[in-house]
């Protein structure tokens, strides 16, 4: 009864933070449990009382500031100054830029809306196909998950009570693959279908990009220096970032004018709601999973399926494809997190960190996969192309990331060796 | 009643107003709070009390958001059923997930009233030791950590979301369909702007 409420609360496209609460207060009236109801509010309030999840909004804050104050341009400019010349410069280019957005905006949908605007006419104008070009900006999407600051590490964070600065740290090795992966994919592709050859810019140009390029760069190295060297909380170190592109921006780059400082705060507040509140309902929420009692049916059934936690893994990245084509990917992390995390350590002896690493980077490929691919919609919608034709380009990118997922499920110390 | 009913679209879009300044210096505050927190700790004279403070902003901040958001019609929903609906039934779905809306908000206020239990306060005279005994209930009784107020202060904001959702939920019944009803991209356009290559 409770599962068909949720069912026709989504289905009719109720905002998913009120299918979690609704089915909740279902739940209860259904259930007759109503001793819940009288600390509903108080929970809805200590859902989101945690240190940790300050970082969301001050890393979107620090992601808006870079993007006003022309942070992001100037680093795009700098990262160029190593591909542009290369076969295929421009897919390299914009695989780079879409790193570096994705560390950023913390969203691959508005992200790809961003970049597919962006990176694909002119790519178009450089000679490659407009399916190639929008499949190479969807899949930059995917490296959001890994690359500092993730929002999905800050959530899984928080929801498995791991340190968040370790999750960052066990998430390097993943994204130095899968970044290596998709570069070399490009490299391939280039050779078999003959890319454009990009153009090296000139010694003066270089040495303009990099010196324009040169202060946007202490923004990343706070973030990702302060965590590895544990000066900095990410919590911190995301003020201490947004802090330093406000200066930058504003007195290096003279672009950011303090008179938009209002609509950036409030685009951040807002953007940040849309996560907060989804994990405050989904607090109330998991009182329907534990009392009753999913996750000890769904360790039974798992469990009698096999003991080895390597095939344990693979049905849940499995399961995981298929949920994270049909919901939001944070909203799915936050469903998923409190229901298989417990079975895979406690059952299989998983380490809490190779679990995150895994789980998040697959959420993520479901906004590229039909029925339900945002991202895929959004970057059809932008280039002007059918989903398919972009789903047949992104299959590669696609792919790889299956057996970047799958290396990573078989061998743990790829994500925990770094931990030490 | 149909002057009532044409107010509350107003009265609703005057608190989005509010709820947006209300945002904008939650956030300032946030960044302001943990940068503090940096300062104070490198010069060795750390303030306890800046960490529960900067988390209670940040609740504030996204409880007051999340009302804001039922008036702008910004939440992220799964549309795939909807959007291959023709026009008319996504127009009557788009009315019954108002409906629904303001029916999860009403229920919040409820349980909010519940929770405070305004009437047995008065009934003990404002007296929180007494209002425990009479009620067995210790909202009033359980105190922050370190900021030296009691909770019940920081723990209206769930109170004040409601009603605001409810007032929200509420105009948006009032105005009619929302304008377009284009739905998905809700999301994508918050980080859009001017990327310009």
């Amino acid at each position: 009864m409770t599962a068909a409420v949720f069912a026709f609360l989504l289905l009719v496209s109720v905002p998913i933070a009120f299918v979690l609460l609704g089915t909740a207060l279902a739940y209860i009236e259904i259930s007759g449990n109503e001793v819940l109801y009288q600390s509903f509010p108080q929970q809805l309030f200590s859902g989101i009382e945690k240190y940790g999840l300050m970082a969301i909004p001050l890393f979107m804050l620090a992601g808006e500031m870079m993007n006003r104050g022309g942070l992001i341009r100037r680093l795009i400019g700098l990262a160029s100054l190593f591909v542009s010349g290369l076969r295929g410069g421009l897919a390299y280019i914009n695989l780079l830029a879409n790193m570096m957005m994705a560390s950023i905006i913390g969203s691959a949908t508005a992200q790809i809306s961003v970049m597919t605007q962006a990176m694909v006419p002119e790519m178009e104008r450089a000679g490659y196909t407009r399916d190639f070009a929008a499949a190479t900006t969807a899949a930059g999407g995917l490296l959001s998950p890994i690359i500092p600051p993730s929002m999905l590490f800050v959530i899984f964070g928080v929801l498995g009570q791991i340190a968040i600065g370790d999750l960052f740290i066990a998430g390097i090795v993943p994204g130095l693959l899968l970044t290596g992966g998709f570069l070399l994919l490009v490299a391939v592709l280039g050779l078999v279908r003959d890319f454009p050859k990009g153009q090296w810019m000139t010694r003066r140009e270089a040495a303009r990009a990099a010196i324009r390029g040169l202060p946007s760069t202490t923004v990343p190295i706070i973030i990702v220096g302060g965590i590895l060297l544990g000066i900095f909380s990410p919590t911190e170190s995301a003020a201490a970032a947004a802090l330093a592109a406000l200066l930058i921006g504003r007195f290096v780059h003279k672009e950011l004018n303090l008179l938009d400082l209002p609509e950036i705060l409030l685009r951040t507040a807002f953007n940040s709601t849309l996560v907060l509140f989804l994990i405050a309902t989904a607090n109330v929420f998991g009182w329907v999973i534990i009392f009753e009692e999913v996750p000890q049916r769904l360790t039974l059934w798992l469990t009698e399926l096999s003991s080895d936690p390597f095939v344990f893994m693979l049905l849940v990245n499995a399961a995981l494809l298929v949920i994270g084509a049909f919901i939001d990917s944070i909203a799915a992390l936050i469903v998923v997190v409190p229901l298989l995390l417990p079975i895979a350590q406690t059952n299989y002896g998983i380490d809490p960190f190779h679990f995150g690493v895994v789980v998040c980077i697959n959420l993520v490929l479901g906004i590229l996969t039909p029925p339900v691919g945002t991202g895929l919609f959004i970057s059809a919608t932008l280039a002007g192309i059918s989903p398919g034709r972009i789903f047949i380009a992104l299959a590669p990118f696609l792919l790889v990331t299956v057996a970047v997922l799958v290396l990573l499920s078989w061998q743990p110390w790829l994500v925990t060796g770094v931990l030490g | 009643m149909g002057a009532a009913l044409a107010l509350i679209p107003r009265i609703s879009n005057a608190l989005l107003r509010f709820e947006k300044r209300a945002a904008i210096a939650l956030a300032a505050s946030l960044l302001l709070l943990i940068l503090l927190n940096i300062v104070t700790r490198e010069l060795e004279s750390a303030l306890f009390w800046v960490d529960e403070l900067a988390i209670y902003t940040m609740i504030w901040m996204a409880l007051i958001g999340a009302s804001a958001m039922v008036r702008m019609r910004t939440g992220v929903a799964v549309t795939i059923v909807t959007d291959l609906l023709p026009l008319r039934p996504r127009q009557i779905l788009a009315r019954v997930v108002d409906a629904i809306l303001l029916a999860f908000a009403v229920a919040l206020v409820v349980l909010s009233w519940q929770w405070y239990d305004p009437i047995a306060l008065i009934r003990s005279g404002f007296d929180f030791d007494r209002f425990a005994e009479l009620t067995l209930k210790f909202i009033y009784s359980e105190p922050t950590n370190t900021i030296g107020i009691p909770k019940f202060w920081v723990w209206l904001a769930v109170p004040l979301m409601s009603v605001n959702m409810t007032v929200h939920a509420l105009a948006n019944l009032v105005d009619g369909l929302p304008s377009g009803l284009e739905s998905g991209a809700d999301t994508g356009q918050s980080a859009s702007q001017e990327l310009g290559l």
